[in-house]
């Protein structure tokens, strides 16, 4: 079993992974994804959870319901999930990034060397 | 009061004011609960809070002092054909010490009338349950193992585990996990489960019930009782402001470092504000707000609690 972030819903969580996997192409666009039940066995958690990570998805558009079928990804899904992802970039990383520069005294420009170093 | 559905359409468990008194001591006071069918529950709590009781009480194994239970809108009391869709495992379950685990898988399977025979026998390899063996001569694991095969073959709509897993090493609690969540997806049931070890088996729950002292003091869907308690760490003042006036459920202290925690979910407000005055803010997990509430937390601020021992970050 994958542990999951605490302090978090699992259902949050797993959605994000899903998203995360859909983005690497492990889910290409109009392919299955796993079940609820196929979710909750792999994960070791209860069915409803997992039901509602694939609802949180469906809800942003992500994957789509196929009657009878089950679960695809929509087209267009990577696209989007990179867009939101651009958008909330700086509230997830460079926010935390800046705090902890601040705490060990790093300044903006050593920052930016650093960033320039790696790439 | 409330209006029943009529007998025999599965509608869950309900609980009316269930009070157990054992001589003088009131063991479960005013207990009121609505268990919707076809969900795991989680009923937790400390050691002595009244969670075999209820179980007990709920399957007939124990006469209530006061209150109303109703399963499928039915008193399940001296009720057979109640009984019959309930299973209850207890932590501690008797066998007949001369039957062997084969004669014990064919002589409860009278009872069920759901009984599920080929997956007793598939489980029971799965545990390496030897056949031949004399219940006597079982060790606590096996023991344990032969409780949980049963509870889940007997696929009953109403199974009651109390601390199912005693003795079980982690191989075989994951073999549970997996069949419990398999069992559960193949024939939805209601499951109601205690256990201490809440960090392991909170994801397979989808509700959790909390009780302290003979009452419910939470009751949560699982996955958001995650999110239903923090850890606040830093400065005595600090931390003092930043909780206000909310509910402390316990608290540490080493020298001027204070380390709280906190009922409720924590804000984004709280983040920067923590972030501002170097407080760090860690989340606690079931298992921690469990045993707060345990300590005697919830209702007035404790001075003595538990430990979150936690790398920071």
């Amino acid at each position: 079993m994958t542990a999951f972030a605490e302090g978090r819903p699992i259902f949050l969580d797993l959605a994000d992974r899903m998203a995360d996997d859909i983005l690497a192409g492990i889910y290409p666009e109009e392919t299955q994804v796993p079940s609820t039940n196929e979710l909750a066995a792999h994960y070791r958690i209860n069915p409803a959870t997992a039901g509602k990570a694939l609802n949180r998805l469906v809800d942003q558009n992500v994957i789509y319901k196929k009657r009878g079928l089950g679960m695809f990804v929509a087209t267009g899904a990577p696209e989007a999930l990179r867009a939101s992802r651009r958008a909330s970039f700086t509230a997830e990383f460079v926010l935390p990034l800046l705090d902890e520069a601040a705490r060990v005294g790093l300044t903006t420009d050593e920052i930016v060397t650093m960033i320039k170093d790696q790439s | 009061m409330t209006s029943h559905p009529p007998a025999g359409t599965p509608s869950g468990i309900v609980l009316e004011h269930v009070t157990k008194r054992f001589g003088r001591t009131e063991v479960l006071t005013d207990i009121s609960a609505v268990l919707p069918p076809g969900r795991i529950y989680g009923l937790l709590g400390a050691n002595g809070v009244g969670k075999t009781t209820l179980m007990s009480l709920v399957c007939n194994h124990t006469f209530r002092s006061g209150g109303t239970v109703l399963i499928d809108g039915e008193d399940p009391a001296e009720n057979p054909v109640v009984l019959g869709r309930t299973c209850f495992i207890r932590e501690d379950q008797p066998y007949n010490d001369a039957f062997k685990v084969r004669d014990v898988l064919s002589a409860v399977s009278w009872f069920y009338p759901d009984w599920d025979a080929a997956l007793a026998e598939r489980l029971a390899d799965r545990f390496h349950l030897p056949h031949r063996t004399t219940c006597k001569k079982l060790s606590r694991g096996q023991r344990s193992a032969l409780a949980i095969v049963i509870s889940l073959a007997s696929r009953a709509a109403y199974t009651f585990l109390d601390e199912p897993y005693l003795g079980l090493d982690p191989s075989a609690r994951g073999i549970f996990y997996d069949e419990l969540l398999l069992a559960y997806s193949e024939h939805p049931r209601t499951i109601v489960m205690s256990t201490h070890l809440i960090d392991e088996a909170a994801g397979l729950l989808e509700e959790v019930l909390v009780l302290h002292e003979g009452r419910i003091v939470l009751r949560a869907d699982a996955d958001e009782a995650r999110t239903s308690a923090f850890v606040a760490r830093g400065l005595d003042s600090a931390v003092t402001a930043l909780v206000g006036h909310r509910e402390v459920l316990s608290e540490r202290r080493l020298g001027s470092i204070l380390s709280v925690t906190v009922r409720g979910a924590r804000t984004a407000d709280d983040e920067s504000r923590a972030r501002a005055a170097n407080i760090a803010l860690e989340a606690a997990s079931l298992q921690e707000l469990v045993a707060a509430i345990g300590i005697g937390g919830i209702g007035g601020v404790d001075t003595e609690s538990f430990t979150t021992q936690r790398t920071s970050r």
